[in-house]
């Protein structure tokens, strides 16, 4: 490995730092780890704040405006500061025009989006064959997709109280979400044993590295 | 107190250490263990496989720092394949904090290996808040909505932009994401416009996302680190993935002891107050 630079041995070690100090939070509450928890938050929000205001505001908003000449952006920045109105309870009403443009304009897109990339795929999807020609384990396969949709759907239709046949369909509902619930749960902790692999890689390879370079 | 009792009141932070043990071993001495191919990672294998060489495709860099040890190494893996096949990448990410900056650590790490030039070979567009708007925009013009890539030069000035104005240029997009943002991806993007769209996401969003593959909507899915150390297998480049999978291993085993000695605790003290009770 290449030996590392002064800024990267430094870089390296504050991070090990704050990741250790972080971790501590499990044996207690402590001060260092509520200083990095600070730190955390204080950069986040002044990144944020710093990205949005040049990649929207001065990329997307001044620079037209002043080198382009499109003037009409003025009306959507205008919208947009209006939005500020909401911090003073007596003009708070004046942030309601661009709240109904927004809640209008987004409505409109989600309506398409939803329907045509969520609910017209999906339901397509679940309209499987169920001829026993295509084989033993796709006509099983297309049988428990379909039960699953069916049982699911009547487990969350309360239009009718669930007795009888009606009942037995929704326990059935249960069993699919459940089994649901039990994939996510594991992918679940899969995922967070896998944040932890990543810190514990960094500490080993490149705390550990930058600890044998310098002793 | 019995061994069950004492369980039943053991400090969880001993389970802690436990955990931090099983994974810091196998990270120490890797063990290497055999990593199994699923279809639907083969299946985002195999369609950036099929895009002839030199096509364009837009790698997304969708993810928050946190979620590094599961996205990072899938980036690496599909830069490492799509290079192979000289293919021209556009970068961008849907995520302001962590993704512009791994994005372009990343591919310009990854390019050296391969000697390719920014600007030429690929370009990394950065972040651009509101990414449903964005999303629309690039279907029409890239350049209005991203006019400068993430260092601030016009894309005017980049020789890859001058072929590449819109998604109508692009073969593929590889969405790498930890977060809802691959949902859009699909219900925009490839629904709207007829891109196909290959994905890696995190483990916890990996349930939800076979779905969207089941109903065709996704050319094929890496599911967290298990996912990104398949695509490395395929790749034939191991990095962090396969050897965290050593790791992953171990912790999961420790899990399902632990869940069946709690089992077996809980039933014993129940048992027991039952004849106690009697």
């Amino acid at each position: 490995m290449e030996s590392f630079s002064f800024l990267e041995h430094f870089q390296i070690w504050l991070k090990a730092y704050l990741i250790l100090s972080l971790f501590s939070f499990m044996y207690k509450d402590n001060k260092f780890y509520k200083l990095s928890e600070h730190v955390f938050a204080g950069l986040s929000a002044g990144y944020y704040v710093g990205l949005i205001w040049q990649t929207v505001i001065i990329q997307q908003l001044v620079n037209p405006m002043f080198d382009k000449g499109e003037w009409w952006l003025i009306f959507p920045g205008l919208l947009g500061l209006l939005m500020f109105a909401r911090m003073i309870p007596k003009w708070s009403w004046i942030s309601r025009t661009s709240l109904a443009f927004y809640m209008g304009s987004t409505a409109g897109i989600y309506l398409i989006q939803t329907l045509h990339g969520f609910i017209l795929p999906q339901v397509l999807s679940t309209m499987v064959s169920l001829d026993p020609s295509n084989g033993f384990a796709a006509t099983l396969l297309a049988l428990i997709i379909v039960i699953g949709v069916i049982s699911t759907l009547i487990y969350f239709y309360f239009s009718k109280e669930h007795t009888g046949f009606m009942g037995v369909t929704a326990r059935v509902g249960i069993w699919f979400i459940m089994i649901s619930f039990g994939a996510h749960f594991g992918y679940t902790v899969m995922g967070r044993i896998s944040l932890l692999i990543g810190r514990v890689q960094f500490l080993v390879y490149d705390w550990g590295e930058s600890i044998r370079q310098i002793f | 107190m019995d061994i069950w009792e004492k369980l039943n009141t053991i400090d969880r932070r001993w389970i802690y250490l436990l955990m931090f043990l099983s994974i810091l071993f196998p990270t120490i001495f890797v063990m290497k263990f055999p990593i199994e191919l699923t279809p639907e990672a083969e299946q985002l294998y195999n369609a950036v496989e099929e895009l002839p060489d030199s096509s364009v495709v837009m790698l997304t860099f969708d993810y928050y720092a946190s979620a590094l040890a599961e996205t990072e190494p899938m980036s690496i893996a599909a830069l490492r394949h799509m290079w192979r096949k000289d293919m021209k990448i556009i970068t961008l990410s849907n995520i302001p904090l962590g993704g512009p900056t791994i994005a372009e650590r990343v591919t310009r790490e990854i390019a050296k290996e391969f000697d390719k030039v920014y600007g030429v070979d690929f370009v990394n567009l950065g972040y651009k808040a509101n990414y449903v708007a964005v999303m629309h925009g690039l279907a029409s013009s890239i350049e209005s909505i991203f006019p400068t890539d993430y260092t601030g030069t016009p894309l005017s000035e980049l020789p890859l932009m001058e072929h590449v104005k819109s998604y109508d240029d692009m073969k593929f997009i590889y969405c790498v994401a930890d977060n809802a943002t691959v949902d859009y991806w699909i219900s925009i993007v490839n629904a709207q416009y007829d891109i196909p769209v290959g994905s890696g996401v995190t483990a916890v969003m990996a349930p939800k996302m076979y779905s969207f593959l089941e109903a065709g909507q996704l050319t094929g899915l890496l599911g967290g680190m298990k996912g990104a150390a398949e695509y490395e297998k395929m790749v034939g480049a191991l990095g962090t993935a396969t050897i965290g999978m050593d790791a992953q291993s171990m912790a999961h085993l420790l899990i399902i002891f632990l869940v069946i000695v709690g089992n077996v605790g809980f039933f014993m003290n129940r048992r027991k107050a039952k004849d106690a009770k009697e």
